[in-house]
C-alpha cells in the first residue's frame, strides 16, 4: 500500500484510474520528462479489464484470454519504468483548478497538477428487474471480478441474465476455468438486428466479429441459452431461488442459486461532472459522457478525459485515447521529452468506433429493462421503488434533484451511481424530454464517501488558512 | 383535502391512491395584483399571509427553478430565537410562536421539533457574549440558559468537553423552545396552503427584468414565459436579490456568499439536539432519518456559484471531529451549497424601496429558515397596507443610510 504523506504535492500531471487509458496516459507524460502521478483505487494497475493481472491464481492464459493477458505488459511496464503509482487510493474531489483529493488506508491529501487525466472507466449499467437486489444476485462484472482476482467461480445453479459482449466473454471464462452456467437468458431484442446490420460493415472489418463468435459458438455448445427473452424477475425471499421470465411470447422458469446480471457498461462519469466538466447525453450509448474533444480535452484547461470514461469504446480504444491525451497534456505543458505522435492511435481510435456501432445498436438494452415499473427498486441504498419515482414525476419533480426531495432517491451511500441513468430516464420518458435536457444528479465533492476523520486530517496550506481565518 | 387521522385511515385502507395534488400548474395570468419573486419559503409564506389574512388572492409566486429548491432546500432547519437586539428579538420570537402553530395553522406536518439549540462557547470572548445574550434574552422574555461544560455535556452525551482540546467547551448557551424543521415540508405545506386560497406557483419563470412606468412605479415583471403585470412586486429572492433588484435600478447593500452544508451516512440516535459553535462556523445535527446534518461556514469571497471552498470544510469538519470524537469514522455522503445574501450589520431588509410598488425581504444571511414564518407574515402585511409592520419597521433599507443599525454579527453565528 502506499503511504502517501510521502508523495510530492505538486505534479505536471496526475492521472486517475490505472486501466488501459490510464496507464497509457501516464507511460506518455512519464516518458515526455514530465512528473507523474498515476492514481488507482485496486490494489494493483490495471483497471477492470486487467484486474490482478500479475497476481490472479489463473495462470492457463486461455482460461481468461488474449485480452485479458494483453495487460501484462502495460502493467509490469508501469511498475517497473519508475513512474510514480498510488493504489489503493481513492480520489474524491478533482477540480478546474487541477486540485485532486486522493485518500489512502486513513490519510488524506490535496496534491495539484497542472494536467488532470480522468480515466476513471466505466461501470455496468443499472438492471433494475424484480429481485435484483436480493442476495445472491450480482452483476457479471463483479463475477469477473472475482473470478479474475481469486480464480473463483460459483458453485450451484449459475443462471446469466442479460444481454452484451462482457456477458459472453465471463461464460466462456467460467466454462474454460471448470465452473458450469445452467442458462443464459439473453434479453437482446430481436427488433435492434435490422438497425444494427447498418454498422456492420464497420463490425466485420474489426477484430470483434470473429472475437465474438467464437465466443458466443463456445458457450452455445455448454449452456443452454434461452433468447428472445423480455421479462425477467427474480424470485426468492431471503435469497435469490430462480429466474421467471417470458421467451418469445412464452413464460418460464428456472432454478437458480446465483443469478448473475449483465446490460452493458457505461462511462463512470462521477469524478468529470464533479470537476465541473460540461457532459452530453449519447443517445447511441444510452448514457452520459463528458464533453471532448478527439485528444480528450474538456472545455475545462486542465482537465482531460480518456478510455471508456469518455465514451464506451472498447480497451484497445481505451488504450489508444489514453495515449492521446497524454500527447496532448505532454504538448500543452511544453514537454521537453519524446512525445509520439498519435497518429496510429487517432487511427485505431476511429477504427473502433465505427465498429462500436453495431455492437451499441444490437445490445441496446431493452426499454422494459431500463425503464422499471411497479415495486421493482430504483434505488437500492434508499429502497424507492419505480412507483414512487414515477409518482414524484406526476407530482411535479422536474428533474432528479426535485425527486430527491421528494423520494430520497439518489441520497444513499452510491451517491446515485446505481440508479442515475434510471432516474434519467424515467423522468425524460414520462415527461415527454430527452434525458439530456433532463440531466443527471448534481455530483460533487467528495465522489467517495470519505469519513470525517480522513477529512479533519487534510494538511492545510497557507492558501487554505488565509480562506477562513479572518484577521 | 383536509389532512386528518380520518383522511390517514381512509387512504391506509385504501392504498393510498386517493391523495390528490398538493398544488395546481398554473398557466401565468396577464396581471396580478401583487407579483412575488422567488418561491422558497419567505416568499411562499408572504403569499400565504397575503391571501390569508389580507384577503388578497389574485397573486402569483414566480420561481426560476422549482419552489423550495433554493436555501429553502439547502439549510441546516435551525430554529431559535435567542438574538440580542430587541429588534431582532420581536422578529424571530415571532416567528418563534408562529413556528409553534404552524402545523395546525396550515394543517401541514412541518415536523417542527422543539429539540434544544445550544451555542458552545469556546474562548472567554464568546462565554462574556453568550452571558450577555442569556441576560437580554430573559429580560424580553425570550428562553435562554447559560450551562457550564458538564451541563452542557449532560446536554449532549456525544459532546467532547475535554479542556485541552484546540476549541475547548467553557460553557453554552441553550435556548430549550429552539429546534430543527423539515425544510421541504416548509416550503410544501405554505405552497398547498397559498394554493388553495388561489395564489398562483408558478414554476420554471426566471425574472429576467422589472418594468416601470414614465412615473417610475413597477408596473410588472418581464420573464422567460413573458410580460406579466403587477400592482405590486415583492422580491423575494435570497441571494439573487441583489441581481433582481438592480433590473429595477435599485443598488443593494447585500454581499452573497456560498455556503455549505453535508450530511454523514445515517446512524441511529445519537445526537438528542443542535449544537453550534460560532468560533469555528460549525453546526450539527442529527436527521429523522439518522444523517448527522453538519453546516459549515460561508467562503471568504462572494460568488454566486452553489458550491464552496473546501478548505471551509474541512476547517469546519476538524473541528466537529473533536467535538464530536464519536463521528470520525463516519462517511460523509452528500455536501451542496447555498448562496446567501448577507447585509453589513447581519440582519435582514424588509419594506418598501425607492421605486413605488417595489418591495423586497433579503439580506437573511445565514440564518433566515428559522424566521420564514415571521418574516413571510410581516412582508405580507407590509405589501397589503404599504406601510411596515410594526415588527418590520426598524428592518427598513434606509437603516444604512440613516446610520440605525441592528448589529447582530454575534448573535447570526456564522462568522461572515
Amino acid at each position: 500500500m502506499t503511504d502517501i504523506r510521502q508523495l510530492a504535492t505538486d505534479w505536471d500531471a496526475i492521472v486517475v484510474g490505472a486501466g488501459p487509458a490510464g496507464l497509457a496516459a501516464a507511460r506518455v507524460l512519464h516518458s515526455a520528462g514530465l512528473s507523474t502521478l498515476l492514481i488507482d483505487e485496486n490494489p494493483a494497475p490495471g483497471g477492470q479489464i486487467w484486474r490482478a493481472v500479475t497476481s490472479t491464481p489463473l495462470l492457463d492464459q486461455s482460461v481468461l484470454g488474449l485480452d485479458y493477458w494483453a495487460g501484462l505488459e502495460p502493467v509490469r511496464g508501469a511498475i517497473g519504468s519508475g513512474l510514480a503509482i498510488a493504489t489503493a487510493t481513492s480520489v474524491w474531489s478533482a477540480d478546474r483548478g487541477g486540485q485532486v483529493g486522493i485518500s489512502c488506508n486513513g490519510v488524506t491529501r490535496m496534491l495539484t497538477a497542472k494536467r488532470v487525466v480522468i480515466a476513471t472507466g466505466a461501470l455496468e449499467r443499472p438492471f433494475p428487474v424484480k429481485g435484483w437486489t436480493l442476495p445472491g444476485v450480482l452483476t457479471v462484472g463483479a463475477a469477473q471480478g472475482l473470478l479474475k482476482s481469486s480464480g473463483r467461480v460459483f458453485s450451484g445453479r449459475v443462471v446469466i441474465a442479460g444481454c452484451g459482449p462482457l456477458l459472453w466473454l465471463y461464460a466462456a471464462q467460467v466454462l474454460r476455468a471448470g465452473g458450469t452456467i445452467a442458462h443464459i437468458l439473453d434479453t437482446t431484442e430481436a427488433a435492434q438486428f435490422r438497425p444494427a446490420s447498418r454498422g456492420l460493415a464497420g463490425f466485420a472489418l474489426s477484430s470483434y466479429l470473429a472475437k465474438g463468435l467464437a465466443l458466443m459458438a463456445e458457450v452455445r455448445r455448454r449452456v443452454q441459452v434461452i433468447s428472445r427473452v423480455t421479462a425477467l424477475e427474480i424470485e426468492g425471499q431471503e435469497r435469490a431461488t430462480g429466474v421467471r421470465f417470458e421467451a418469445r411470447g412464452r413464460s418460464g422458469q428456472v432454478a437458480a442459486d446465483v443469478v448473475l446480471v449483465h446490460q452493458g457498461i457505461v462511462p463512470q462519469v462521477n469524478l468529470a461532472m464533479a470537476a465541473g466538466v460540461p457532459y452530453r447525453w449519447d443517445a447511441a450509448q444510452l448514457c452520459f459522457a463528458p464533453v471532448a474533444d478527439e485528444s480528450g480535452q474538456t472545455p475545462l484547461a486542465r482537465i482531460l478525459v480518456a478510455g471508456d470514461g469518455a465514451g464506451i469504446a472498447g480497451w484497445e480504444a481505451a488504450s489508444a485515447r489514453g495515449t492521446l491525451a497524454g500527447i496532448a497534456a505532454a504538448q500543452a505543458l511544453g514537454a521537453s521529452g519524446p512525445v509520439p505522435n498519435g497518429r496510429s492511435e487517432r487511427a485505431q481510435v476511429r477504427r473502433k468506433l465505427r465498429a462500436r456501432g453495431f455492437l451499441d445498436r444490437l445490445y441496446r438494452p431493452a426499454d422494459a429493462f431500463r425503464r422499471p415499473t411497479g415495486d421493482v427498486i430504483v434505488c437500492r441504498c434508499e429502497e424507492v421503488t419505480a412507483a414512487e419515482v414515477e409518482k414524484g414525476i406526476d407530482l411535479g419533480a422536474i428533474g432528479p434533484a426535485q425527486l430527491k426531495s421528494y423520494t430520497r432517491c439518489g441520497m444513499g451511500p452510491c451517491q446515485g451511481r446505481l440508479c442515475g441513468l434510471t432516474v434519467t430516464e424515467m423522468i425524460a420518458a414520462r415527461r415527454g424530454l430527452t434525458p439530456g435536457e433532463v440531466g443527471h444528479y448534481r455530483l460533487r465533492a467528495p465522489v467517495k464517501p470519505i469519513t470525517l476523520a480522513e477529512l479533519a486530517s487534510l494538511p492545510a496550506d497557507d492558501a487554505a488558512v488565509r480562506a477562513v481565518v479572518r484577521n | 383535502m383536509k389532512f386528518s387521522f380520518g383522511t390517514l385511515l381512509k387512504e391506509a385502507l385504501s392504498g393510498h391512491r386517493g391523495w390528490p395534488r398538493q398544488w395546481r400548474e398554473p398557466e401565468p395570468k396577464p396581471a396580478y395584483d401583487v407579483v412575488i419573486v422567488g418561491a422558497g419559503g419567505h416568499g411562499l409564506a408572504t403569499a400565504y399571509y397575503l391571501a390569508k389574512e389580507h384577503g388578497i388572492r389574485n397573486v402569483a409566486v414566480l420561481e426560476k427553478g422549482w419552489l423550495g429548491g433554493g436555501n429553502t432546500g439547502r439549510n441546516t432547519t435551525i430554529i431559535r430565537s435567542n438574538y440580542l437586539c430587541e429588534e431582532s428579538e420581536a422578529l424571530y420570537e415571532h416567528a418563534m410562536k408562529l413556528w409553534e402553530g404552524l402545523a395546525i395553522e396550515l394543517n401541514y406536518n412541518v415536523m417542527y421539533s422543539p429539540r434544544g439549540v445550544m451555542m458552545l462557547a469556546h474562548n472567554e470572548h464568546d462565554v462574556r457574549i453568550f452571558k450577555r445574550h442569556v441576560h437580554a434574552n430573559r429580560l424580553a422574555g425570550i428562553d435562554n440558559e447559560w450551562l457550564d461544560p458538564a451541563e452542557a455535556k449532560g446536554f449532549c452525551p456525544i459532546l467532547n468537553i475535554d479542556s485541552r482540546l484546540r476549541h475547548p467547551v467553557l460553557g453554552a448557551a441553550l435556548q430549550r423552545r429552539g429546534g430543527v424543521a423539515r425544510h421541504d415540508a416548509v416550503a410544501w405545506g405554505y405552497a398547498r396552503g397559498a394554493d388553495a386560497l388561489g395564489v398562483d406557483i408558478i414554476q420554471g419563470c426566471e425574472v429576467t427584468g422589472i418594468r416601470r412606468a414614465p412615473s417610475g412605479e413597477v408596473t410588472g415583471v418581464e420573464t422567460s414565459r413573458g410580460f406579466i403585470g403587477a400592482g405590486k412586486i415583492g422580491v423575494v429572492a435570497a441571494g439573487h436579490t441583489s441581481v433582481i433588484m438592480a433590473m429595477a435600478g435599485v443598488r443593494m447593500p447585500l454581499e452573497s456568499f456560498p455556503l455549505q452544508a453535508l450530511v454523514s451516512e445515517p446512524v441511529k440516535p445519537v445526537m438528542p439536539c443542535v449544537v453550534m459553535s460560532n468560533t469555528i462556523h460549525a453546526y450539527m445535527s442529527q436527521s429523522d432519518k439518522g444523517e448527522l446534518v453538519i453546516g459549515a461556514g460561508t467562503d471568504a469571497y462572494v460568488s454566486y456559484s452553489q458550491t464552496g471552498g473546501l478548505h471551509v470544510t474541512r476547517h469546519t469538519i476538524e473541528a466537529i471531529a473533536e467535538l464530536f470524537p464519536v463521528t470520525r469514522r463516519l462517511r460523509m455522503l452528500r455536501s451542496w451549497g447555498g448562496i446567501v445574501d448577507v447585509t453589513p450589520d447581519r440582519s435582514p431588509i424588509i419594506g418598501r424601496t425607492p421605486v413605488p410598488g417595489l418591495y423586497v425581504n433579503c439580506g437573511w444571511g445565514t440564518g433566515g429558515f428559522k424566521a420564514t414564518p415571521g418574516s413571510g407574515h410581516v412582508f405580507a402585511a407590509t405589501l397589503a397596507r404599504d406601510e411596515p409592520h410594526p415588527i418590520a419597521a426598524p428592518f427598513t433599507l434606509d437603516r444604512f443610510v440613516t446610520g440605525r443599525l441592528i448589529d447582530e454579527a454575534a448573535a447570526a453565528a456564522v462568522s461572515h
